[in-house]
């Protein structure tokens, strides 16, 4: 590569461990299924740049989130796209996923030694989730509220603890600006946080186990 | 004990606090003030304008931590006696609508329903709506809202 890569790279050495994986052989009967993944976590990264996007707008405040959504989509210069994409993404990051387990369980990848991966990907799956459900409640409009008055109500149903199972996800015992601005902390800091962790640990186990062989 | 092995102790025990020190953050996220709902009696009709037979919708907002709610009940005279019901479904909290044509309560979410007395027809709810306590004084209407 360049002059200036090279001067960096000599001093950083990030060239030689990626060559070793990038340009590794592959086991026969790999094919396009096993991309993905790759579609998966690239959906995520669209989803991370365009949230961090829209944070720039969002006013995380019961008075202020659903006027400051519909300056994002009218006023902002290219914020319906940003918002649509990040909708988008969101959307189909879930789709992938479990497409992507999908192709992991009917190609019998999940078996040892990489059920360790699976169970991690489990939890990639409950993170997206748990970002979906998270970030529907942001625009702070009824389908917003109710959804959130619905999903949160399942909590309470938990045997001896879900009252204040309730509490905790809720801040109160209503719907209310509290629970905005906890769900918006959840959505933007501790579960992008939480996958991108994750999602190390699950490539870096990819990178040690290598691919398994198609069928 | 060696020092060796004293060392490894205290660093293991400082490992314990850590792991034990990670449900802190819970403490930290659970609600510091649980407001206690109190009943609260509200003036809704006069005495005259309670429905002969049937369910009246009642729209009532009040103020609470400088915000003003919105809600809603349901005012039913039917064979059993008056009585009053909370809009709030028994599932999972979603408020439901008089249906005047099928006479029954539907609730918008999950589709549950009750009959004019609040009590589940079918669907998931596992107990009828809640039964308001209302009182006449000096031919006001009063209900008893948990706020």
């Amino acid at each position: 590569m360049g002059k200036i890569f090279d001067w960096i790279d000599s001093r950083f050495g990030v060239k030689e461990p990626h060559r070793r994986f990038l340009q590794r052989s592959l086991p026969p009967g790999v094919n396009y299924s096993y991309c993905l993944g790759g579609a998966a976590f690239t959906l995520f990264a669209i989803s991370a740049v365009t949230g961090i996007l829209l944070s720039i707008y969002y006013v995380p405040s019961e008075t202020e989130a659903y006027m400051s959504i519909i300056r994002i989509n009218e006023d902002v210069r290219l914020g319906w796209l940003v918002r649509s994409t990040h909708k988008w993404s969101a959307n189909l990051l879930i789709v992938f996923i479990i497409l992507h387990a999908l192709r992991v369980f009917v190609s019998g990848a999940y078996r040892p030694p990489r059920e360790l991966n699976w169970i991690v990907g489990v939890f990639t799956l409950i993170s997206a989730m748990a970002s979906g459900f998270t970030g529907y409640l942001l625009p702070w409009d009824q389908k917003a509220y109710w959804a959130t008055v619905v999903g949160t109500s399942m909590a309470a149903t938990v045997p001896f603890i879900g009252e204040r199972l309730l509490y905790l996800l809720r801040g109160g015992p209503e719907v209310d600006g509290t629970t905005l601005i906890r769900f918006y902390s959840a959505h933007v800091l501790i579960l992008p946080i939480m996958m991108s962790i994750i999602l190390w640990a699950h490539f870096h186990m990819v990178k040690k186990q290598g691919i398994s062989g198609g069928m | 004990m060696n020092r060796r092995d004293f060392l490894k102790a205290v660093v293991k025990s400082f490992f314990l606090l850590l792991g034990l020190s990670l449900f802190l953050p819970v403490l930290y996220i659970y609600p510091y003030r649980i407001k206690k709902k109190t009943v609260e009696l509200f003036p809704v009709l006069d005495e005259d304008e309670l429905p002969r037979s049937g369910v009246k919708r009642i729209n009532l907002s009040y103020e609470r931590g400088g915000r003003k709610i919105n809600t809603r009940a349901f005012i039913v005279m039917s064979r059993t006696g008056l009585t009053a019901l909370s809009p709030v479904c028994s599932h999972l909290g979603c408020l439901v609508n008089w249906d005047s044509n099928k006479r029954e309560f539907l609730c918008p979410c999950h589709g549950g329903r009750y009959n004019m007395d609040g009590d589940v027809i079918a669907g998931p709810p596992p107990r009828p709506l809640t039964r308001l306590p209302i009182v006449i004084r000096e031919g006001k209407v009063y209900i008893g809202m948990r706020i």
